[in-house]
Protein backbone atom coordinates (compact mmCIF):
# COMPACT_ATOMS: atom_id res chain seq x y z
CA UNK A 1 0.00 0.00 0.00
CA UNK A 2 1.41 3.41 -0.51
CA UNK A 3 2.02 5.54 2.17
CA UNK A 4 -0.33 8.75 2.54
CA UNK A 5 1.25 12.01 1.47
CA UNK A 6 2.55 14.76 4.05
CA UNK A 7 -0.81 16.98 3.79
CA UNK A 8 1.35 19.70 5.68
CA UNK A 9 3.78 19.95 2.40
CA UNK A 10 1.12 19.47 0.39
CA UNK A 11 -0.47 22.60 1.38
CA UNK A 12 2.61 23.81 1.87
CA UNK A 13 4.03 23.20 -1.58
CA UNK A 14 0.74 24.80 -3.11
CA UNK A 15 1.24 28.10 -1.13
CA UNK A 16 5.12 28.28 -1.93
CA UNK A 17 3.97 27.77 -6.01
CA UNK A 18 1.14 30.20 -5.46
CA UNK A 19 3.19 32.52 -4.18
CA UNK A 20 5.97 32.19 -7.10
CA UNK A 21 3.65 32.52 -9.35
CA UNK A 22 1.75 35.72 -8.51
CA UNK A 23 5.97 36.91 -8.22
CA UNK A 24 6.43 35.27 -11.87
CA UNK A 25 3.31 37.48 -12.99
CA UNK A 26 4.43 40.75 -11.73
CA UNK A 27 7.95 40.21 -13.33
CA UNK A 28 6.25 39.66 -16.47
CA UNK A 29 3.81 43.08 -16.27
CA UNK A 30 1.04 40.64 -16.06
CA UNK A 31 0.16 41.53 -12.63
CA UNK A 32 1.06 44.89 -10.53
CA UNK A 33 1.62 43.57 -7.55
CA UNK A 34 0.53 45.91 -4.30
CA UNK A 35 0.81 45.62 -0.45
CA UNK A 36 -3.04 45.63 -0.57
CA UNK A 37 -2.76 42.34 -2.35
CA UNK A 38 0.42 40.70 -1.73
CA UNK A 39 0.06 41.27 2.35
CA UNK A 40 -3.10 39.44 2.66
CA UNK A 41 -1.84 36.96 0.25
CA UNK A 42 1.48 35.96 2.21
CA UNK A 43 -0.77 36.32 5.45
CA UNK A 44 -2.97 33.53 4.28
CA UNK A 45 -0.39 31.34 2.65
CA UNK A 46 1.49 31.82 6.41
CA UNK A 47 -1.62 30.48 7.92
CA UNK A 48 -2.28 28.18 5.81
CA UNK A 49 0.76 26.29 6.27
CA UNK A 50 0.72 26.61 10.24
CA UNK A 51 -2.51 25.47 10.37
CA UNK A 52 -1.88 22.19 8.22
CA UNK A 53 1.66 21.71 10.48
CA UNK A 54 -0.39 21.99 13.45
CA UNK A 55 -2.80 19.56 12.55
CA UNK A 56 -0.03 16.84 11.10
CA UNK A 57 2.64 15.57 12.37
CA UNK A 58 5.84 15.01 10.22
CA UNK A 59 6.15 11.11 9.32
CA UNK B 1 49.15 -25.19 30.96
CA UNK B 2 46.87 -24.33 33.02
CA UNK B 3 45.85 -20.47 32.57
CA UNK B 4 43.46 -18.71 35.10
CA UNK B 5 41.68 -15.98 33.97
CA UNK B 6 40.83 -13.27 36.43
CA UNK B 7 38.19 -11.74 36.22
CA UNK B 8 37.77 -7.79 36.87
CA UNK B 9 34.53 -6.20 37.51
CA UNK B 10 34.23 -2.98 36.07
CA UNK B 11 32.94 -0.48 38.07
CA UNK B 12 29.41 1.08 37.40
CA UNK B 13 28.47 3.30 34.92
CA UNK B 14 27.92 6.59 36.45
CA UNK B 15 24.14 7.24 35.91
CA UNK B 16 23.48 9.95 33.29
CA UNK B 17 22.54 13.79 34.68
CA UNK B 18 19.56 15.01 33.93
CA UNK B 19 18.54 18.09 34.94
CA UNK B 20 14.93 18.42 36.62
CA UNK B 21 13.16 19.93 39.44
CA UNK B 22 13.95 17.90 42.31
CA UNK B 23 11.12 16.90 45.06
CA UNK B 24 13.73 16.57 48.06
CA UNK B 25 15.25 19.86 48.91
CA UNK B 26 12.62 22.16 47.05
CA UNK B 27 12.16 25.32 48.41
CA UNK B 28 8.73 26.67 45.94
CA UNK B 29 9.55 24.71 42.66
CA UNK B 30 12.79 23.26 43.36
CA UNK B 31 14.45 24.35 40.20
CA UNK B 32 17.34 26.07 42.16
CA UNK B 33 17.70 22.91 44.25
CA UNK B 34 17.89 21.07 40.69
CA UNK B 35 20.59 23.02 39.44
CA UNK B 36 22.58 22.35 42.20
CA UNK B 37 22.25 18.45 41.59
CA UNK B 38 22.79 19.36 38.23
CA UNK B 39 26.00 21.34 38.69
CA UNK B 40 27.38 19.56 42.04
CA UNK B 41 26.82 22.61 43.35
CA UNK B 42 25.33 23.85 46.87
CA UNK B 43 21.89 25.49 45.98
CA UNK B 44 22.06 28.28 47.71
CA UNK B 45 24.33 29.68 45.12
CA UNK B 46 21.80 29.42 42.79
CA UNK B 47 18.95 31.03 45.18
CA UNK B 48 20.86 33.69 45.83
CA UNK B 49 21.62 34.60 42.37
CA UNK B 50 17.87 34.50 41.49
CA UNK B 51 17.29 36.99 44.18
CA UNK B 52 19.36 39.28 42.98
CA UNK B 53 18.11 38.86 39.43
CA UNK B 54 15.16 39.57 40.36
CA UNK B 55 15.60 42.65 42.56
CA UNK B 56 18.28 43.88 39.74
CA UNK B 57 15.28 44.58 37.14
CA UNK B 58 13.41 41.88 37.52
CA UNK B 59 15.16 39.33 35.08
CA UNK B 60 15.06 36.24 38.00
CA UNK B 61 11.79 36.22 38.43
CA UNK B 62 11.20 35.40 34.27
CA UNK B 63 14.08 33.18 34.35
CA UNK B 64 12.75 31.27 37.33
CA UNK B 65 8.81 31.14 35.82
CA UNK B 66 10.44 29.98 32.59
CA UNK B 67 12.59 27.20 34.27
CA UNK B 68 8.97 26.40 35.62
CA UNK B 69 7.69 25.63 32.93
CA UNK B 70 11.13 24.27 30.96
CA UNK B 71 12.29 21.51 33.15
CA UNK B 72 10.28 18.83 34.22
CA UNK B 73 9.89 17.94 37.81
CA UNK B 74 11.27 14.70 39.04
CA UNK B 75 8.67 12.07 40.00
CA UNK B 76 8.37 9.54 43.32
CA UNK B 77 11.22 7.20 41.87
CA UNK B 78 13.44 10.32 40.69
CA UNK B 79 12.73 10.11 36.97
CA UNK B 80 11.53 13.23 35.20
CA UNK B 81 7.77 13.07 34.99
CA UNK B 82 5.88 12.60 32.04
CA UNK B 83 5.98 15.49 29.42
CA UNK B 84 3.41 18.07 29.55
CA UNK B 85 1.34 19.74 26.67
CA UNK B 86 3.37 21.46 24.82
CA UNK B 87 0.47 23.94 23.86
CA UNK B 88 0.36 24.40 27.33
CA UNK B 89 3.76 25.11 27.82
CA UNK B 90 3.75 27.48 25.04
CA UNK B 91 0.22 29.38 26.06
CA UNK B 92 2.39 29.31 29.43
CA UNK B 93 5.77 30.58 27.59
CA UNK B 94 3.20 33.63 26.06
CA UNK B 95 1.32 34.70 29.00
CA UNK B 96 4.96 35.10 31.02
CA UNK B 97 6.21 36.81 28.42
CA UNK B 98 3.07 39.68 28.19
CA UNK B 99 3.26 39.51 32.47
CA UNK B 100 6.78 39.69 32.87
CA UNK B 101 7.53 42.71 29.69
CA UNK B 102 6.49 46.10 31.62
CA UNK B 103 7.62 44.79 34.77
CA UNK B 104 11.58 44.03 33.26
CA UNK B 105 11.07 47.51 31.39
CA UNK B 106 10.11 48.83 35.13
CA UNK B 107 13.22 47.60 36.09
CA UNK B 108 15.53 49.72 33.68
CA UNK B 109 18.70 48.43 34.00
CA UNK B 110 21.47 47.08 31.18
CA UNK B 111 21.07 43.17 32.85
CA UNK B 112 17.14 42.97 31.84
CA UNK B 113 17.84 44.93 28.41
CA UNK B 114 20.71 42.70 27.48
CA UNK B 115 18.47 39.46 29.29
CA UNK B 116 14.94 40.13 27.25
CA UNK B 117 16.64 40.51 23.76
CA UNK B 118 17.97 37.63 24.55
CA UNK B 119 15.09 35.24 25.80
CA UNK B 120 13.25 36.64 22.63
CA UNK B 121 15.87 34.76 20.29
CA UNK B 122 16.14 31.50 22.37
CA UNK B 123 12.47 31.62 22.33
CA UNK B 124 12.28 32.16 18.50
CA UNK B 125 15.22 29.67 17.91
CA UNK B 126 12.98 27.09 19.70
CA UNK B 127 9.84 27.85 17.89
CA UNK B 128 11.28 28.26 14.62
CA UNK B 129 13.63 24.23 15.23
CA UNK B 130 10.31 22.92 16.31
CA UNK B 131 8.82 23.87 13.44
CA UNK B 132 11.36 23.34 10.75
CA UNK B 133 12.10 19.40 12.40
CA UNK B 134 9.05 18.74 14.45
CA UNK B 135 11.01 18.55 18.01
CA UNK B 136 9.50 20.63 20.38
CA UNK B 137 11.10 22.29 23.48
CA UNK B 138 11.16 18.56 25.86
CA UNK B 139 14.16 17.10 27.36
CA UNK B 140 16.93 18.55 29.05
CA UNK B 141 18.28 22.01 29.33
CA UNK B 142 21.28 20.85 26.46
CA UNK B 143 18.70 19.60 24.16
CA UNK B 144 16.74 22.81 24.45
CA UNK B 145 19.70 24.88 24.09
CA UNK B 146 21.03 22.79 20.91
CA UNK B 147 17.81 23.53 19.48
CA UNK B 148 17.74 26.63 19.98
CA UNK B 149 20.89 27.24 18.29
CA UNK B 150 20.18 25.25 15.68
CA UNK B 151 17.07 27.30 14.90
CA UNK B 152 18.83 30.86 15.31
CA UNK B 153 21.29 28.72 12.92
CA UNK B 154 18.03 28.32 10.48
CA UNK B 155 17.27 32.19 11.03
CA UNK B 156 20.80 34.02 10.25
CA UNK B 157 20.10 31.18 7.03
CA UNK B 158 17.00 33.01 6.04
CA UNK B 159 17.79 36.30 6.76
CA UNK B 160 20.47 35.99 4.53
CA UNK B 161 18.00 34.44 2.00
CA UNK B 162 16.07 37.50 2.48
CA UNK B 163 18.48 39.63 1.79
CA UNK B 164 20.10 38.44 -1.41
CA UNK B 165 16.11 37.64 -2.65
CA UNK B 166 15.47 41.28 -1.98
CA UNK B 167 18.82 42.36 -3.30
CA UNK B 168 18.48 39.94 -6.69
CA UNK B 169 14.18 41.28 -7.00
CA UNK B 170 15.51 45.36 -6.53
CA UNK B 171 18.54 44.59 -9.26
CA UNK B 172 16.24 43.10 -11.87
CA UNK B 173 16.33 39.53 -11.14
CA UNK B 174 12.42 39.12 -10.08
CA UNK B 175 11.70 36.68 -12.87
CA UNK B 176 14.84 34.66 -11.64
CA UNK B 177 13.74 34.30 -7.57
CA UNK B 178 10.18 33.75 -8.86
CA UNK B 179 11.52 30.63 -10.74
CA UNK B 180 13.54 29.76 -7.61
CA UNK B 181 10.13 29.86 -5.50
CA UNK B 182 8.69 28.27 -7.95
CA UNK B 183 10.93 25.26 -7.97
CA UNK B 184 11.33 25.31 -4.23
CA UNK B 185 7.36 24.96 -4.20
CA UNK B 186 7.41 22.03 -6.52
CA UNK B 187 9.96 20.36 -4.32
CA UNK B 188 8.30 20.86 -1.42
CA UNK B 189 5.31 18.73 -3.27
CA UNK B 190 7.05 16.66 -4.59
CA UNK B 191 8.47 15.58 -1.12
CA UNK B 192 5.19 15.42 0.35
CA UNK B 193 4.59 12.09 -1.37
CA UNK B 194 8.34 10.89 -1.20
CA UNK B 195 10.09 12.31 1.63
CA UNK B 196 8.72 15.29 3.30
CA UNK B 197 10.98 17.98 3.00
CA UNK B 198 9.49 20.67 5.38
CA UNK B 199 12.97 22.29 6.10
CA UNK B 200 12.42 23.39 3.07
CA UNK B 201 9.38 25.82 3.62
CA UNK B 202 10.72 28.09 5.51
CA UNK B 203 13.88 29.22 3.56
CA UNK B 204 11.33 29.33 0.47
CA UNK B 205 8.65 31.12 2.35
CA UNK B 206 11.42 33.77 3.36
CA UNK B 207 12.65 33.96 -0.25
CA UNK B 208 9.04 34.65 -1.49
CA UNK B 209 8.24 37.15 1.09
CA UNK B 210 11.53 39.32 0.71
CA UNK B 211 11.05 39.57 -3.41
CA UNK B 212 7.42 40.26 -3.07
CA UNK B 213 8.02 43.34 -0.88
CA UNK B 214 10.84 44.82 -3.28
CA UNK B 215 8.22 44.09 -6.12
CA UNK B 216 5.33 45.75 -4.14
CA UNK B 217 7.69 48.56 -2.67
CA UNK B 218 8.47 49.04 -6.46
CA UNK B 219 12.29 48.98 -5.46
CA UNK B 220 14.34 48.95 -8.51
CA UNK B 221 17.87 49.65 -8.32
CA UNK B 222 18.26 50.25 -12.11
CA UNK B 223 18.48 54.00 -11.85
CA UNK B 224 21.60 53.76 -9.75
CA UNK B 225 22.15 54.76 -6.25
CA UNK B 226 22.88 58.49 -4.84
CA UNK B 227 22.25 62.37 -4.99
CA UNK B 228 21.02 63.14 -8.48
CA UNK B 229 20.32 67.13 -8.78
CA UNK B 230 18.92 67.99 -12.50
CA UNK B 231 18.33 71.60 -13.37
CA UNK B 232 17.67 71.61 -17.05
CA UNK B 233 17.91 75.16 -18.67
CA UNK B 234 15.89 74.79 -22.08
CA UNK B 235 13.06 72.26 -22.96
CA UNK B 236 16.11 70.66 -25.03
CA UNK B 237 17.98 69.51 -21.31
CA UNK B 238 14.32 67.97 -19.98
CA UNK B 239 14.17 64.31 -20.01
CA UNK B 240 11.17 62.39 -20.58
CA UNK B 241 12.05 60.49 -17.18
CA UNK B 242 14.00 61.33 -14.28
CA UNK B 243 14.61 57.88 -12.27
CA UNK B 244 16.65 57.10 -9.29
CA UNK B 245 16.94 53.60 -7.57
CA UNK B 246 17.96 55.34 -4.62
CA UNK B 247 18.79 58.45 -2.97
CA UNK B 248 17.64 61.84 -3.53
CA UNK B 249 16.46 63.15 -6.74
CA UNK B 250 16.27 66.55 -7.23
CA UNK B 251 14.42 68.08 -10.65
CA UNK B 252 15.06 71.90 -10.36
CA UNK B 253 12.49 73.50 -13.54
CA UNK B 254 12.80 77.12 -12.05
CA UNK B 255 15.72 78.21 -14.77
CA UNK B 256 13.85 75.90 -17.82
CA UNK B 257 12.20 77.91 -20.69
CA UNK B 258 9.18 75.50 -20.82
CA UNK B 259 6.96 75.96 -23.51
CA UNK B 260 3.37 76.76 -23.65
CA UNK B 261 1.27 73.70 -23.11
CA UNK B 262 1.53 70.20 -22.03
CA UNK B 263 5.19 69.10 -21.09
CA UNK B 264 5.13 65.41 -19.94
CA UNK B 265 7.18 64.00 -17.12
CA UNK B 266 7.58 61.20 -15.31
CA UNK B 267 9.64 60.49 -12.10
CA UNK B 268 10.79 57.42 -11.28
CA UNK B 269 12.10 56.13 -7.97
CA UNK B 270 13.37 53.23 -5.75
CA UNK B 271 13.56 54.62 -2.34
CA UNK B 272 14.66 57.88 -1.34
CA UNK B 273 12.96 61.83 -1.64
CA UNK B 274 12.03 63.37 -4.91
CA UNK B 275 11.62 66.79 -5.33
CA UNK B 276 10.29 68.78 -8.15
CA UNK B 277 10.45 72.52 -7.92
CA UNK B 278 8.89 74.54 -11.10
CA UNK B 279 8.45 78.27 -11.95
CA UNK B 280 5.53 80.39 -10.52
CA UNK B 281 3.66 80.51 -14.05
CA UNK B 282 3.55 76.70 -14.06
CA UNK B 283 0.40 74.94 -13.64
CA UNK B 284 1.09 71.16 -12.14
CA UNK B 285 -0.59 68.69 -13.05
CA UNK B 286 0.30 65.38 -10.84
CA UNK B 287 -0.40 61.58 -11.08
CA UNK B 288 1.74 60.14 -8.52
CA UNK B 289 1.68 56.36 -6.69
CA UNK B 290 3.66 55.88 -3.31
CA UNK B 291 4.04 52.66 -2.28
CA UNK B 292 5.19 53.40 1.07
CA UNK B 293 5.79 56.79 2.12
CA UNK B 294 3.78 60.79 1.29
CA UNK B 295 3.02 62.63 -1.51
CA UNK B 296 2.70 65.93 -1.31
CA UNK B 297 2.31 68.70 -3.71
CA UNK B 298 0.65 72.85 -3.39
CA UNK B 299 -2.20 71.80 -1.04
CA UNK B 300 -2.75 68.60 -1.17
CA UNK B 301 -0.79 65.52 0.70
CA UNK B 302 -1.50 61.85 1.74
CA UNK B 303 0.68 59.04 2.90
CA UNK B 304 0.63 55.67 4.31
CA UNK B 305 1.07 52.15 1.92
CA UNK B 306 -0.05 52.35 -1.91
CA UNK B 307 -0.85 55.89 -1.38
CA UNK B 308 -2.63 57.18 -4.95
CA UNK B 309 -2.70 61.45 -5.80
CA UNK B 310 -4.06 62.50 -8.66
CA UNK B 311 -4.58 65.98 -9.48
CA UNK B 312 -5.22 67.06 -12.98
CA UNK B 313 -6.18 70.72 -13.00
CA UNK B 314 -7.09 72.34 -16.49
CA UNK B 315 -4.56 75.35 -17.36
CA UNK B 316 -4.91 78.07 -20.32
CA UNK B 317 -3.41 77.22 -23.99
CA UNK B 318 -0.93 80.04 -23.33
CA UNK B 319 0.25 78.31 -19.88
CA UNK B 320 2.57 75.77 -19.94
CA UNK B 321 0.77 72.79 -18.02
CA UNK B 322 3.92 70.23 -16.48
CA UNK B 323 2.68 66.41 -16.52
CA UNK B 324 4.23 65.17 -13.56
CA UNK B 325 4.03 60.96 -13.64
CA UNK B 326 5.65 59.57 -10.25
CA UNK B 327 6.14 56.44 -9.49
CA UNK B 328 7.96 56.02 -5.73
CA UNK B 329 8.97 52.94 -4.25
CA UNK B 330 9.74 53.51 -0.12
CA UNK B 331 10.20 57.53 0.46
CA UNK B 332 8.19 61.05 -0.67
CA UNK B 333 7.58 63.04 -3.63
CA UNK B 334 7.45 66.84 -2.87
CA UNK B 335 6.18 69.16 -6.06
CA UNK B 336 6.05 72.85 -5.05
CA UNK B 337 7.26 76.55 -5.67
CA UNK B 338 10.51 78.40 -5.49
CA UNK B 339 9.77 79.06 -1.88
CA UNK B 340 10.48 75.45 -0.18
CA UNK B 341 13.18 75.09 -2.11
CA UNK B 342 14.71 78.02 -0.12
CA UNK B 343 13.48 75.68 3.39
CA UNK B 344 15.17 73.18 1.46
CA UNK B 345 17.95 71.14 3.31
CA UNK B 346 19.35 68.22 2.48
CA UNK B 347 19.59 66.67 5.74
CA UNK B 348 16.17 67.79 6.89
CA UNK B 349 12.78 66.64 4.99
CA UNK B 350 10.43 68.68 7.56
CA UNK B 351 8.62 70.96 5.22
CA UNK B 352 5.57 71.71 7.89
CA UNK B 353 2.08 72.65 6.64
CA UNK B 354 1.71 71.27 3.08
CA UNK B 355 0.04 74.86 2.16
CA UNK B 356 2.51 77.07 3.33
CA UNK B 357 5.57 75.45 2.29
CA UNK B 358 4.72 74.39 -0.65
CA UNK B 359 2.99 77.52 -2.29
CA UNK B 360 -0.21 76.99 -4.65
CA UNK B 361 -1.12 75.77 -8.23
CA UNK B 362 -2.16 79.49 -8.83
CA UNK B 363 -1.36 78.40 -12.70
CA UNK B 364 -3.87 76.66 -13.36
CA UNK B 365 -7.20 77.68 -14.31
CA UNK B 366 -9.69 77.59 -11.38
Amino acid sequence: MRPRPDVASVVAGACVVALGVVLLLDAAGTLDLRFKVFGPAVLAAMGAILLASGLTRPR
Amino acid sequence: MNETTETQELPPEPEARRLVRVRDGRMVGGVCAGLGRYFNLDPIIFRIGAIVLVLVGGAGLLAYLAALLLIPSEDSEGEPAAGRNRWLVIAGVIVLLCISWPFLLGGGLLLAGLLIPFAFLVAAGVLVWWFVSGEGPAGDAGDIAKRAALGIGVLIVCGLIAIGGAWAAAAGGETVVAIAVIAAGVAILVGAFVKPVRWLVLPAVTLALSAGTVSAAGIDLDGGVGERDYRPTSVVDLRDTYQLGMGQLVVDLRQTDLPPGDVPMTVDLGVGDARVIVPDDVCVATDAHVRVGEVRTFGLGNEGVDVDLEDLPDAAPSVTRLLVKADIGVGSLKIGRSQFDVDFDRSHFDFGPVDTELGENTACET
